[in-house]
């Protein structure tokens, strides 16, 4: 058995509690935007507590800085694995579309490429089930 | 965030960290601050209107939970714990997967070094559904996902959540549970001297390890389904130079002959498991006690014994945290689960313990020289004053 990527959505969906789910989603993003504007601060905090220790920094020194183009492409990709984070959630609903149409094409086609069949499981679990019940659906869950 | 004091702690960024430390500042943020806002709101809106619509107060849980669903300050309160409960795993995720190599070579090199308990596992183990189906308060994969050979990572990312997801109310060794409620057996009950104490449904083993503190004599056995947890436990007390037996088997068919242990214990275990598997898991307890042995579980209280508020803050996760079996389990009455077991009623004992971390040696040790108490707004949540429920039976 390979080392497999460990999975990280959730099975039976979540809870969505706004009339429109949409609602739940956006907070969930605001949530994750504090969290990383958090992050940053305490980066922040971290990396002026060490300048001022060693006596690096002087006043001004960071309003006035540019990052080489080799900073900027490492920051790119930073920035693109922020934003991701920050839209995760809308990606787990494409995940278990992507889920539905590859046992769709299963069911319905005998002859199944192994393309197709790998592309079947993007972050499926190596387990028994795939589908969680609740033993009482008290929860209203939408997708 | 709190910091994991064992060896197979996570290599983390300080970016990792401190997302670490804002889920940890969310979570206490809801279940403490914006839960007593929604206790005001409730009192204030919420429970006026059913008076005026049914001429009475809501009597039990799901009225109170019917009642509020509507209000705003409801679906924000649960929205945002149902975020925070997510990124309590999602913080975890990014450093465990990058250590996922380091933390085998590490439990592999524990395993190596002078033993102190042991691992038993079983090929072809069939994990019962109520596990394999499920994954439990939001945490994907549950207890029993495996990702390679020997894996472990599931244990890591329990012991990891946990830490973050108990914002420091679970004990500095996430032991808490374990320290107050064997320590206080032992000074409750000076007489018992075990010689082998059980814990059931152990998982990482985090409050086993507080029983062969408390009773260093004593032979101690942890049970669970979970393999990668398993490893993650064996691993995590032969870390903490602990002597501990791990065994994968389910709690409703032991494999221990009968009358062998003198203490059965579990915590946080039955909730987790259907009203059918726990009287079967009773019963089995019954059956491996001593004559005079005390069987002991650490639970979240019975809804017979909370107001109609507490039992509907308390039933939340059932509805919302993907804890299908919570309610029905606080819905049993203990005492007569114990009964159907063959427990005689006169033995039955019930204690809420003050948290030891929490309240400090000196409260949590004079409660054990009262009577036990069970009523209380605090017992089972996990907020400022927590106490610890607990039921059981001498045998």
């Amino acid at each position: 058995m390979s080392r497999e990527p460990m999975r990280r959505t959730i099975r039976g969906g979540r809870p969505y509690f706004f009339a429109d789910p949409a609602i739940d989603k956006i907070l969930n993003m605001v949530v994750v935007l504090g969290s990383e504007v958090w992050t940053l601060r305490e980066r922040l905090a971290a990396f002026e507590a060490i300048q001022v220790r060693q006596g690096g920094l002087a006043a001004g020194e960071i309003d006035a800085f540019d990052f080489s183009p080799e900073q900027e492409a490492k920051l790119a990709g930073e920035r693109k694995e922020f934003i991701d984070s920050l839209f995760r959630i809308l990606q787990e609903q494409v995940e278990e579309a992507r889920g539905r149409s590859a046992r769709a094409t299963q069911t319905s086609s005998a002859r199944v490429t192994q393309k197709s069949a790998s592309r079947a499981k993007p972050a499926t679990p190596t387990r028994r089930s795939s589908r969680a019940k609740p033993a009482r659906k008290t929860a209203k869950r939408r997708r | 965030m709190l910091e994991l004091k064992h060896e197979l702690k996570l290599d983390k960024s300080r970016d990792e960290k401190a997302r670490m430390n804002f889920v940890s500042g969310l979570r206490a943020h809801v279940l403490n601050d914006m839960a007593t806002g929604m206790r005001a709101v409730f009192d204030a809106d919420v429970e006026p209107a059913f008076r005026r619509a049914t001429g009475r107060a809501p009597t039990n849980g799901p009225e109170v939970h019917k009642s509020i669903k509507a209000n705003e300050y409801f679906k924000f309160y649960s929205s945002l714990r149902v975020t925070a409960q997510d990124m309590v795993w999602q913080s975890v995720f990014p450093p465990l997967e990058r250590n996922r190599p380091q933390l085998k070579d590490k439990a592999a090199r524990l395993a190596r070094r002078k033993k102190f308990g042991s691992l038993q596992l079983k090929e072809g183990f069939e994990v019962p559904r109520y596990v394999s189906a499920i994954d439990v308060h939001l945490m994907a994969g549950n207890y029993d996902g495996e990702y390679e050979a020997e894996d472990l990572a599931a244990g890591a990312l329990y012991d990891n959540g946990l830490a973050v997801f108990s914002f420091g109310l679970m004990g500095q060794n996430l032991d808490d549970i374990g320290q107050s409620i064997a320590g206080f057996i032992r000074l409750k009950f000076p007489n018992l001297k075990p010689k082998k104490i059980l814990d059931l449904g152990c998982t990482i083993g985090h409050n086993t390890g507080s029983w062969k503190d408390q009773f260093p004599e004593a032979e101690v056995h942890g049970i669970d389904v979970a393999a990668p947890c398993l490893r993650y436990a064996h691993a995590r007390a032969q870390a903490q130079g602990r002597e501990i037996h791990f065994h994968q088997m389910n709690a409703e068919q032991l494999d221990f002959p009968d009358a062998s242990f003198d203490v059965v214990f579990s915590s946080m275990f039955l909730h987790e498991v259907p009203k059918k598997g726990i009287e079967k898991i009773i019963a089995e307890a019954y059956r491996v006690l001593k004559p005079g042995g005390l069987m002991l579980h650490m639970e979240l209280p019975p809804n017979g014994q909370l107001s109609p508020y507490e039992a509907f803050y308390l039933d939340w996760d059932s509805a919302y945290n993907n804890e299908p079996f919570y309610k029905p389990f606080r819905d049993l009455d203990p005492q007569a689960v114990c009964a159907r077991a063959g427990f005689k009623p006169k033995n039955f004992l019930q204690f809420v313990i003050p948290s030891v971390g929490w309240y400090g040696e000196k409260v949590w040790s004079e409660a054990a020289t009262r009577p036990p108490e069970v009523d209380s707004d605090k017992t089972g949540r996990l907020t400022d004053g927590i106490m610890w429920y607990c039921f059981g039976a001498w045998k």
